[in-house]
């Protein structure tokens, strides 16, 4: 089985120069955790997910001063948040996406998200333009699903 | 990329042209390859940055393949000992920091009481010189930047002019022991030099240099501070940057700072031990962080894996080894004895005027590029005077002093500095202007290499 049997082909996506409160808003509503950002000739320019929200409202060296307790949220994180209406999902998003193509199979989607550490994959076709998202949990589905088929 | 293109011309030109200037004046062939690919190694880092390593790999396989120096001599002069003493602090390090070292030591600058920006400003200045002489200076800014960040967004102040101060600071302090920047162990391992000598000669000058500063700071940011004591009164005490963060007191960082404690104990009595136990000069200087390395191994042996891999900088590390490597060719050649015997002939080996080039010319250089290669160049020439029976204590201490305070003056001569505002730039998207950074940094370095050089010259202590 390929990717592209199992892809969810209705992706939604964000534009790179949208709001990043608006995109925040989107993820909220949606109850995802990323979304791929695809500009206006449909090439994917990055990912947003919650994590790149976390890493610009939190200070950037919590990841270098080792292990310590916040007892009380510091006053910048209420600054990030307020300076997130200023921001454009460009500002935040990661650029280094990890991609499969649509004939990728399930077990090489799936190496490449252990390997990579990756929770999605946008799935592109010949041309590059993004055609499909495909999660770790349709992957998993499909590989038991097609086990017990056999 | 016409910029990139023409940065690249230069770096095959300047060489070319240094090999063929060094044959014209009497270098041999081998000496005016090794002169023409060590300077491929130093203008590399001074263009490109990000491909150093790549530059110091093809500079040595060339140095090999051409026959100038053999695979012995390269791995005699690629300085293991001083590699093996960075790995171990570096896996030291790691520990502390896991433990929660560092963060315990930014929630005690957060907890000063009854703040003033003078108490704030020297309580930061005093603690970044001191930190980088007991670690080194690029772990000590970043805890530094993380408590001044946090002091200054609570205050509702510009955070700039204080990491300004702890990066100065930070370059004078590292001066002061062997721990503070691989250029102390550097010197160390090749003048011989044990961490008592850095303790008696160095750390004075470092303390000398930094009180100088701190009052030339205060000075030079007085309306800051005015503005920082009337936020102060404005904003009322800092009850809640007091309970900000916390680190569990837990039983692994007593037991990370016993080891640490231990290791710098060991390092501080090297010399009496070395002497007591009859080893070679510096055996347990270079030791002491692998055996503390060692013994963490054993007791996180899981993690042990990570420390090696993640904590120790092997691209820094494996650039120094070649770029040791690369300038111990200009030993084996003979090129940095034959400069040598040609300034002592020049000057006549006024001790004065070797002390003073030595100082002006490393500031000023460490100002324009990383101390380490400038050091590694510097350190076969001053061999090269001892073999004309010069006095050559002093100029060691030039060597290190100019190595540490140059880096002061401009905006790129510090890797501290590099990782301070790169901090400041992703938290505050505020970028230092080099004309801003100039200013002050021309002001410090100059007026505390102005000191360093007055001592050196004038005292006796020093010869």
């Amino acid at each position: 089985m390929k990717v592209n049997e199992i892809m969810t082909k209705e992706i939604t996506s964000l534009s790179p120069e949208a709001d990043a409160k608006e995109a925040l808003d989107l993820l909220l509503k949606i109850k995802i955790s990323g979304l791929p950002v695809i500009d206006d000739k449909n090439k994917l320019v990055g990912m947003l997910t919650e994590k790149e929200i976390l890493s610009a409202i939190l200070p950037s060296y919590v990841e270098k001063v080792g292990k310590f307790v916040y007892e009380e949220n510091p006053k910048v994180v209420k600054q990030k948040i307020s300076a997130l209406q200023n921001m454009k999902v460009k500002d935040l998003m990661r650029k280094n996406v990890v991609t499969v193509d649509e004939d990728t199979t399930l077990c090489e989607a799936a190496r490449i998200m252990l390997t990579q550490k990756a929770r999605r994959l946008p799935v592109l076709n010949k041309a590059q333009d993004v055609i499909g998202i495909v999660a770790r949990g349709d992957v998993v589905k499909a590989l038991f699903r097609e086990a017990v088929a056999e | 990329m016409k910029r990139f293109i023409f940065k690249f011309i230069l770096l095959f030109l300047i060489p070319l042209a240094l090999g063929l200037f060094s044959r014209s004046v009497g270098f041999n062939y081998p000496q005016a390859l090794s002169i023409s690919i060590f300077s491929v190694s130093i203008l590399g880092t001074l263009f490109f940055w990000d491909f150093r390593l790549s530059f110091a790999f093809l500079g040595t396989s060339i140095l090999l393949l051409t026959q100038v120096i053999d695979l012995n001599n390269v791995i005699k002069f690629a300085s293991l000992e001083v590699i093996l003493f960075l790995v171990g602090m570096m896996v030291l390090i790691g520990l502390l920091k896991e433990a929660g070292l560092f963060a315990w030591l930014v929630s005690l600058i957060l907890r000063i009481r009854n703040l003033t920006s003078q108490k704030f400003l020297i309580a930061i200045s005093v603690i970044s010189a001191f930190l980088a002489c007991a670690v080194d200076e690029v772990t000590s800014i970043i805890f530094m930047v993380a408590a001044i960040l946090e002091i200054c967004d609570y205050f509702e102040v510009d955070p700039v002019p204080f990491i300004i101060c702890s990066v100065l600071t930070t370059n004078i302090g590292s001066s002061g022991t062997v721990l503070g920047n691989p250029i102390g162990i550097l010197i160390a391992a090749k003048a011989h030099l044990s961490f008592e000598d850095f303790i008696i000669k160095a750390f004075p000058l470092m303390l000398l240099c930094l009180a100088v500063t701190i009052s030339l700071l205060r000075i030079l940011y007085r309306k800051t501070l005015k503005q920082f004591d009337e936020k102060i009164r404005e904003l009322g005490a800092n009850e809640m940057l007091i309970r900000l963060i916390s680190v569990p007191p837990e039983r692994e960082l007593r037991v990370c700072l016993g080891i640490f404690g231990a290791t710098l104990l060991f390092i501080s009595l090297h010399h009496r031990l070395e002497l007591f136990l009859g080893l070679e000069t510096n055996t347990i200087l270079l030791i002491a962080p692998l055996i503390s390395a060692g013994l963490v191994m054993i007791w996180k042996w899981r993690k042990a894996r990570d420390y090696i891999e993640k904590d120790v900088e092997w691209w820094t590390l494996l650039f120094f080894l070649l770029l040791f490597a690369q300038a111990g060719t200009l030993k084996y050649t003979g090129a940095t004895d034959f400069l040598a015997k040609k300034i002592i002939g020049i000057t006549g080996g006024d001790p004065r005027f070797l002390v003073s080039t030595i100082l002006w010319l490393s500031t000023i250089g460490s100002g324009i590029l990383d101390n380490v290669v400038l050091v590694a160049a510097f350190i076969p020439i001053i061999h090269g005077f001892e073999a004309l029976n010069v006095n050559i204590q002093t100029l060691w201490w030039a060597l290190l002093f100019g190595g540490c305070l140059g880096g002061n003056i401009t905006l790129i001569g510090s890797t501290a500095k590099i990782v301070a505002l790169g901090i400041l730039e992703k938290e505050r998207r505020i970028r230092i202007t080099f004309f801003r950074w100039f200013r002050i940094g021309l002001s410090v370095g100059l007026i505390t290499t102005g000191l360093v050089w007055f001592a050196l010259i004038s005292l006796p202590f020093y010869r």
